[in-house]
């Protein structure tokens, strides 16, 4: 029997088994609360496999890892139908993405027809085997990762596919404590399993809580102009790696689209949430719009040109649209 | 009672004038400010009957509006109306704020001073002007005793003075055999009143008044924006942004900086519990600073 637990003790055992990467656990546990999906970008080695692992340990749910390479096809992710010669018939074989945790490494290393059939099962969270629908378990949350240094024989995933994940986030180096703290732990022994804490049924139960914490009218405002300014960004001024001062404007394609604001409300809503509240604050919304922001920006080439990183842009944007 | 409200509302004044003071201080007028008053159109209003509050500043410069000019938080008198009217010509620009107001209650209420925040083109300094303050007598509603006859009586003595007044001046004036010479009119100097040095123990104090007189959201914004800039934040900022701040590093002032965001974004059924809490908070940063 296991006691009932806040979201805020499942990131306390997260926390306590990963060095550092707050960051990737706490985008991991807002999309379990908010029913939706990671995109991970950084380099290998930095423990999203294990973040995973141990998220799904700690639920007492299933993990699947998905290895992506040029020769996957969409069956080895969602299953197939084989013949059964001692029946006489088709059995149907479930694929890996049936799992609550799934990590789908390197989704850009698969071809467009892989990924969309991925991406599909995401947002319908069902399959389709044959003549027969499966749904997939829930929670499900699949955390996909990016080598971002590695781009040769890829398959750059297309916007619209990549909308479809509720937040991006750039995963960065541990410091160099974290690091020493990485290797005192490591040199006594591998990495100490998790202990299940919490229930599918607390996920599902919490997803209901998030649905209820409140958002002030002002901070919904809030909302709707930070997403606003990426498509409007003519007042924002980025200074270029040059030193050059440029309008965001100028480095903008297209902005960000109503998922955004709906993915900034929802999160809001996780993150207050996770910190114990039942009302989300100016705080939650300006500490998740990087992550919901970063993937659903079109820039043009001027971005490269300028020596400007997309994260400073947004960084940009971000502060220049006044908190309430 | 009514002196709870008068201390309410010049406290008001205070927090809101001396606590924006910072945030807006980069962003001021240049004016020279010629004169700048305060006045309400009757000496004697009666509750439940609206009245005016007319603030009038003119300047020397030619300006299209007139920013940073703050009115008293009308606590105890409920805000019907406001008008604003801004006058440019050649000879500078006269800006007049017409506030309709009713009162509720009868008795003494305080109105405290409009401050006005510009950089005096005289000497290039920063500088807060106040206006005058005033005090009003609120009748009540059986204020009205006078009955018509008696009205009458009242209105025929007062003719008959000022008639009076009319000849003694009329005689007075004909008697003198030379006229006295003619003088230029002073320029009216407006001197502008020393800046209140208020502690942020007083800041708080104030907001404490503010927050026990009003228990609804828009007072508990209104006191979180004046504790965040006594706290150095500026327009724009998150929770995060001001409790990074050096100045908001003690526990005291971080449990009232998050008592006061709970206030201002907590659902309507939590408010009156949030403004409890943000109530306790501030009389804990009061009781600490003693």
């Amino acid at each position: 029997m296991i006691a009932p637990r806040s979201p805020a003790d499942l990131r306390a055992a997260l926390g306590a088994t990963i060095v550092g990467q707050e960051g990737v656990i706490e985008a991991l546990l807002l999309a379990l609360l908010c029913n939706g999906h990671v995109l991970l970008e950084g380099p290998p080695g930095l423990a999203k496999t294990l973040a995973c692992r141990s998220l799904a340990a700690a639920l007492d749910g299933e993990f699947k890892r998905i290895q992506f390479t040029p020769d996957l096809l969409p069956s080895d992710i969602v299953g197939t139908r084989i013949f059964d010669q001692r029946e006489s018939a088709f059995a149907t074989v479930l694929g890996p993405i049936f799992a609550n945790v799934v990590l789908a490494d390197e989704i850009n290393r698969a071809p467009a027809k892989v990924q969309s059939a991925l991406l599909e099962a995401m947002q319908e969270r069902q399959v389709t085997i044959g003549p027969q629908s499966y749904c997939l378990p829930d929670p499900f949350v699949v955390m996909a990762t990016m080598n971002p240094l590695d781009s040769e024989g890829t398959y750059a995933l297309p916007i619209a596919q990549m909308d479809r994940f509720l937040m991006k986030v750039s995963v960065g180096y541990p410091s160099r404590d974290e690091e020493i703290r990485i290797l005192d732990r490591f040199a006594v022994a591998d990495t100490q399993p998790v202990r299940a804490i919490a229930t599918l049924d607390d996920v599902r139960a919490w997803r209901a809580q998030a649905h209820g914490v409140h958002i002030e009218e002002k901070l919904k405002r809030y909302i709707v102009e930070l997403v606003a300014a990426t498509r409007r960004a003519q007042h924002v001024r980025v200074t270029a790696g040059t030193g050059t001062e440029l309008r965001a404007a100028e480095l903008i394609e297209y902005g960000a689209s109503p998922r955004a604001t709906l993915a900034l409300a929802f999160l809001a809503r996780g993150r207050a949430l996770l910190d114990g509240r039942d009302f989300a604050l100016p705080d939650d919304v300006r500490s998740v719009a990087p992550h919901v922001l970063r993937h659903r920006i079109g820039f043009n080439f001027r971005l490269a040109t300028e020596g400007l990183a997309a994260d400073r842009v947004i960084e940009a944007i971000v502060e220049a649209v006044p908190a309430p | 009672m009514a002196r709870r409200a008068a201390a309410q509302l010049a406290a008001l004044l205070c927090l809101v004038g001396a606590t924006c003071a910072l945030a807006r201080s980069q962003s001021l007028q240049r004016l020279t400010v010629l004169s700048f008053d305060l006045a309400a159109d009757t000496g004697a209003p009666q509750a439940g009957v609206p009245f005016h509050l007319i603030v009038t500043l003119r300047v020397r410069e030619r300006a299209a509006q007139i920013e940073n000019l703050d009115l008293p938080m009308l606590a105890q008198l409920e805000l019907l109306g406001d008008e604003r009217e801004t006058v440019s010509g050649p000879r500078g620009t006269r800006y007049r704020e017409t506030i309709t107001v009713i009162a509720h209650d009868a008795g003494p209420m305080g109105v405290a001073p409009a401050t006005l925040q510009a950089i005096d083109s005289r000497d290039g300094k920063a500088k807060e002007w106040y206006t005058n303050g005033l005090t009003l007598r609120i009748a009540g509603t059986g204020g009205r005793v006078v009955d018509d006859g008696g009205r009458a009586l009242l209105l025929g003595l007062v003719m008959i003075g000022l008639g009076t007044a009319m000849v003694f001046l009329l005689v007075r004036r004909r008697r003198r055999v030379q006229p006295a010479p003619a003088r230029a009119a002073p320029m009216p100097v407006c001197v502008p009143a020393p800046p209140v040095e208020r502690s942020r123990r007083d800041r708080v104090c104030d907001a404490l008044a503010v927050l026990r007189a009003e228990r609804t959201r828009v007072a508990a914004v209104t006191v979180r924006t004046a504790i965040w800039r006594m706290a150095g934040a500026t327009d724009g900022e998150t929770l995060g942004d001001v409790l990074r701040r050096p100045d908001s590093r003690d526990p005291i002032t971080r449990g009232l900086l998050i008592a006061l965001e709970r206030a201002a974004f907590t659902y309507d059924e939590d408010l009156p519990a949030a403004i409890v809490d943000a109530c306790s908070a501030l009389e804990r940063y009061v009781e600490e600073t003693r």
